[in-house]
């Protein structure tokens, strides 16, 4: 069973998905954080997010590359915060260029590969789609990927919703 | 209050007009938010100010979405996104109705 929650910057879908998990009674509730930090500002998000979920009952789990790996419990739920962070760690963080294909390939089975250890997965990912600049091809073949990966995950969903202004509308 | 959220040029204000037509409108949110943080107001000051202004009679608050890009280069803007995406959901969690509108149509999502 696998929950999508998509939205912009700001959206509020992170707390919109801390929501969702709250709502269900799984004896064990994971929350998979993917963000790396590498300056003070990434702290600052980082910290934001643990106060944010403070008291909701989540075990964290730092999990930057290979969610597959991850080891949860059978009747979990996970909550991955957030893919796009995901790709850029596996798109960036590794020596070798991976295509987008290949990246997206990757993480779509870490995803079902995680999605089969636990009971439910609740994923979180971004828009980035709709500023309408042209970037330069590094970040145009993140953005490919990521949309690809959005576009599978949307497939392989129970239910998807997106956030706008802290509503959740179900797509 | 009510607030109507959507892109830039979908037709929010036209929208806003046919659907508020008795209302005061409060428009271009997010850019009056990006000018309150340039005089250094914090976002409970921005926020504070937009409640009040819009306290009495029937108001309508129009706002840009503007989350929903790649992560700007820019520390300023990385924090106005953060601040008014952090408003706008304030602003819609005291909002009567919040209309999405989206190529001129109109979604009411609360």
């Amino acid at each position: 069973m696998i929950t999508l929650v998509y939205g912009g910057s700001g959206s509020g879908k992170s707390a919109f998905a801390e929501d969702l998990v709250c709502k269900t009674n799984y004896p064990n509730r994971y929350y998979l954080a993917t963000m790396k930090s590498f300056d003070e500002e990434a702290d600052r998000r980082i910290e934001k997010h643990r106060k944010q979920r403070e008291g909701m009952g989540f075990i964290t789990i730092e999990q930057p590359t290979d969610i597959a790996n991850t080891i949860v419990d059978a009747d979990s739920i996970v909550l991955l915060e957030c893919m796009s962070n995901l790709v850029a760690n596996e798109m960036f963080a590794v020596e070798r260029n991976v295509s987008f294909t290949e990246c997206a390939d990757k993480i779509i089975d870490d995803v079902i590969a995680l999605s089969k250890k636990a009971a439910a997965l609740v994923i979180v990912t971004n828009n980035i789609f709709e500023d309408g600049v042209s970037y330069d091809e590094g970040t145009k073949e993140y953005m490919r990927a990521l949309g690809l990966i959005n576009e599978r995950l949307a497939k392989l969903s129970n239910e998807v919703y997106e956030v706008v202004v802290g509503i959740g509308i179900k797509l | 209050m009510n607030l109507v959220i959507g892109g830039s040029y979908q037709g929010k204000t036209e929208y806003a007009l046919n659907t508020f037509p008795k209302a005061r409108f409060f428009n271009q949110a997010h850019l009056f938010i990006k000018k309150r943080l340039s005089e250094d107001k914090t976002q409970e000051e921005i926020l504070a100010e937009i409640l009040e202004t819009t306290s009495e009679g029937q108001w309508v608050i129009i706002a840009d979405e503007i989350g929903n890009g790649v992560v700007p280069m820019d520390a300023n803007e990385r924090n106005w996104r953060d601040i008014a995406g952090q408003i706008l959901i304030e602003l819609a969690k005291e909002a009567t109705e919040v209309h999405r509108v989206v190529l001129g149509i109109g979604q009411r999502i609360k």
